[in-house]
């Protein structure tokens, strides 16, 4: 499993950690029932501190993507490995791709239809909220 | 238990009339590895010194590991649980490693000989040679070494990583990691280098003349503020700055940028209200939320 | 261990001191050897006291040599100039002020001690004015105590000084003083400077108890002043 983990970036680092071990998963890189690093090898080989790390695992502990048995360390859970997630995530990039080839076809840059993307998204979040406010 | 390890409340100093720290508040809870932020002259080195009963406060309460500390009995068995590191890593002059580590040692009951081996092996501390002909880096190296072989709970630093090149501050913050990771020591120190600071701390608390600005979990942090910039057809209305949650506003001709915390959904909505042309909402990072809050309007 | 920290900080300006004593010592024996040679009719003894005259300069330095304060610690005197930051790490240690205090002026007083004896010592072989051997060890006392209160006070200026200022503040108040107690009869009748002198000693072979005492006294006040000062001090 290759951890890379941007410090800068104003993404919390625990959720930077959990991404990238939901994707070590999804491409098969690590596989249900698999044992993951524990904390402190996670801590050591990252540089990084093990309170947030510890955090990163309980967070995918929670969502039941791994399991953690006392004693023995943490588990990617099968489950977890074949969750309908990866499929949905997959699903998604088929339905998106037409969308972003015919923005670049408009001759927007990569970094533009970036913007776009996180714009639209945060617009459609502002009206879910609006949505359940007047609720 | 005693999980805050350091707390400090309503501290306040002055030097010669001029107050360098105000109404300081501090908290450090067990295991965490705290980041200590601020300027030249913020008050970080005032701030160690008081906790560690070099300075006197003039007002406020100190507690290290849940005891008060308001006595010079207090601070010395306070003291005795924790190991400081100085910003200029100075050691006696008159002395070899050897004898530095042979005098040191006997302050502390719990001096872990198998640690004081492993890391003179680790760093490779040549045991004979003079304290004054030690580069920084191993002077650093050694006063870890002091700082770790007592069996500390905490450790206090004063820029410790200043002075050294990109391959020996890494090994140091790869040791305090493991520290943290290992043995669960508490750690708290100052920095200028928001690098390190993000890379290896949970908890960053930045202070600015004297008082605290930001405090908090770092991830928590970073999830807690936006920026959000919002450019309109002319200029960006006052009413801004008095929204709900904005800590800071900048405007350059017709863009605005918000730095701001909270309900950032909410207060994206209340703009999206005053009708600009743009809403864009990005993440905050420690050097941004760094600079916003220590450099003046 | 402060006691070991102590020993290395002194130890080779104790043995610079002491080496420097025994050369002095030497020196009457060199002398003839290149040249020098007393008047007809001066016994050799007078050599000696002329060389004692200088032996309470040499007091005060090796007083002023020795004296720490155990927070602030001694390094050459190139060095001094400015912040030390060992004392950062000496005070970050479990142990109080009262303590780093006590280890540091009690040894730094042993040594100097030790020095003013082997010092004064030649009064044991080479008897000026023909005194006892009694006389002699009584002057080795007087001297040693008389010389704890140049050891105080300097010990009370390493507490606020750089060891550079305190030098030359430990100098100017011994100027200082002996040019008041050429003034005033009470000063020179307690002062230390006289009670480490021979002067009164071949003559009169009376112990000049006032500057003892008078001296061990303001040794204890330079002392009590010093602990105060260090516990009250901000670093």
């Amino acid at each position: 499993m290759n951890l890379r983990i941007n410090f800068s970036s104003g993404v919390p680092i625990y959720q930077q950690l959990m991404e990238q071990i939901k994707h070590a998963v999804e491409t098969g890189a690590i596989r249900g029932g698999e044992q993951l690093p524990t904390i402190r090898k996670i801590a050591e080989k990252l540089t990084m501190n093990p309170n947030t790390a510890a955090r990163a695992y309980r967070e995918l502990e929670h969502e039941g993507f791994i399991e953690v048995r006392h004693g023995s360390g943490a588990f990617v859970a099968e489950r977890g490995a074949s969750s309908a997630k990866a499929a949905g995530i997959r699903r998604a990039g088929e339905v998106l791709r037409p969308a972003m080839e015919q923005g670049l076809a408009l001759g927007l840059s990569e970094s533009e239809l970036r913007r776009v993307f996180e714009d639209e998204l945060s617009r459609l979040q502002d009206d879910s909220t609006a949505e359940r406010r007047r609720n | 238990m005693n999980d805050i390890i350091i707390a400090a409340d309503g501290l306040s100093k002055s030097y010669d009339g001029k107050p360098a720290l105000r109404n300081l508040r501090l908290e450090v809870p067990r295991g965490s590895i705290c980041g200590f932020l601020g300027r030249n002259g913020a008050g970080k080195t005032t701030t160690l010194k008081l906790l560690l009963g070099m300075l006197r406060r003039d007002s406020g309460v100190i507690r290290l590991f849940g005891e008060p500390v308001d006595s010079e009995a207090s601070s010395i068995a306070a003291r005795r649980r924790l190991g400081f590191v100085s910003e200029d890593k100075d050691l006696y002059p008159f002395m070899t490693v050897e004898q530095t580590i042979r005098f040191t040692r006997p302050f502390f009951p719990g001096w872990r000989r198998d640690l004081e081996e492993k890391y003179l092996d680790l760093f490779q501390l040549p045991r004979k040679k003079a304290v004054p002909k030690l580069s920084k880096g191993m002077r650093t190296q050694l006063m870890l070494l002091l700082a770790m072989a007592r069996g500390a709970e905490l450790l206090m630093m004063d820029e410790p990583t200043s002075g050294l090149d990109p391959a020996m501050t890494e090994d140091v913050l790869q040791i305090l990691a493991d520290l943290a990771a290992s043995d669960g020591t508490t750690i708290f120190f100052s920095s200028h280098q928001l690098a390190e600071v993000e890379q290896i701390c949970d908890r960053v608390c930045i202070i600015d003349k004297g008082q605290v600005v930001v405090d908090g979990v770092l991830d928590d942090l970073k999830s807690d503020y936006r920026r959000i910039l919002l450019v309109f057809e002319g200029t960006p209305p006052r009413e801004l700055a008095g929204l709900p949650g904005v800590d800071h506003l900048r405007q350059r001709g017709r863009t605005a940028s918000l730095l701001a915390h909270g309900d950032v959904d909410a207060l994206v909505s209340r703009a999206r209200e005053l009708g600009p042309g743009s809403v864009e909402v990005r993440p905050v990072t420690l050097k941004e939320l760094f600079l916003d809050h220590v450099r003046g309007e | 261990m402060l006691w070991y920290k102590a020993w290395l900080e002194t130890r080779w300006r104790f043995v610079f001191m002491l080496g420097s004593i025994l050369l002095l010592w030497l020196a009457p024996q060199f002398l003839p050897f290149f040249g020098f040679r007393l008047p007809p009719g001066v016994p050799a003894s007078r050599a000696w006291l002329g060389l004692h005259l200088g032996s309470i300069l040499l007091y005060i330095v090796v007083a002023n040599f020795l004296a720490g304060s155990g927070v602030n610690s001694q390094t050459t005197y190139a060095a001094t100039s400015g912040f030390h930051g060992s004392m950062l790490f000496t005070l970050s240690l479990p142990v109080s002020r009262r303590r780093l205090l006590l280890v540091r002026a009690g040894l730094g007083a042993f040594l100097t001690g030790v020095l003013v004896a082997v010092m004064a010592g030649y009064t044991l072989f080479q008897r000026p004015g023909g005194a006892s051997a009694f006389d002699a060890l009584e002057y080795i006392a007087r001297a040693i105590a008389c010389t704890m209160a140049v050891y105080a006070l300097s010990v009370l200026l390493a507490c606020v000084l750089d060891e550079m200022w305190q030098f030359y503040a430990a100098t100017f108040c011994w100027i200082a003083f002996y040019l008041l107690q050429s003034r005033f009869a009470v000063l020179a009748w307690l002062s230390p400077l006289r009670g480490m002198s021979l002067i009164s000693y071949p003559v009169t072979a009376l112990m000049p108890w006032a500057p003892v005492v008078a001296s061990l006294a303001l040794a204890g006040v330079f002392l009590c002043t010093s602990a105060l000062v260090l516990q009250r001090k901000q670093y």
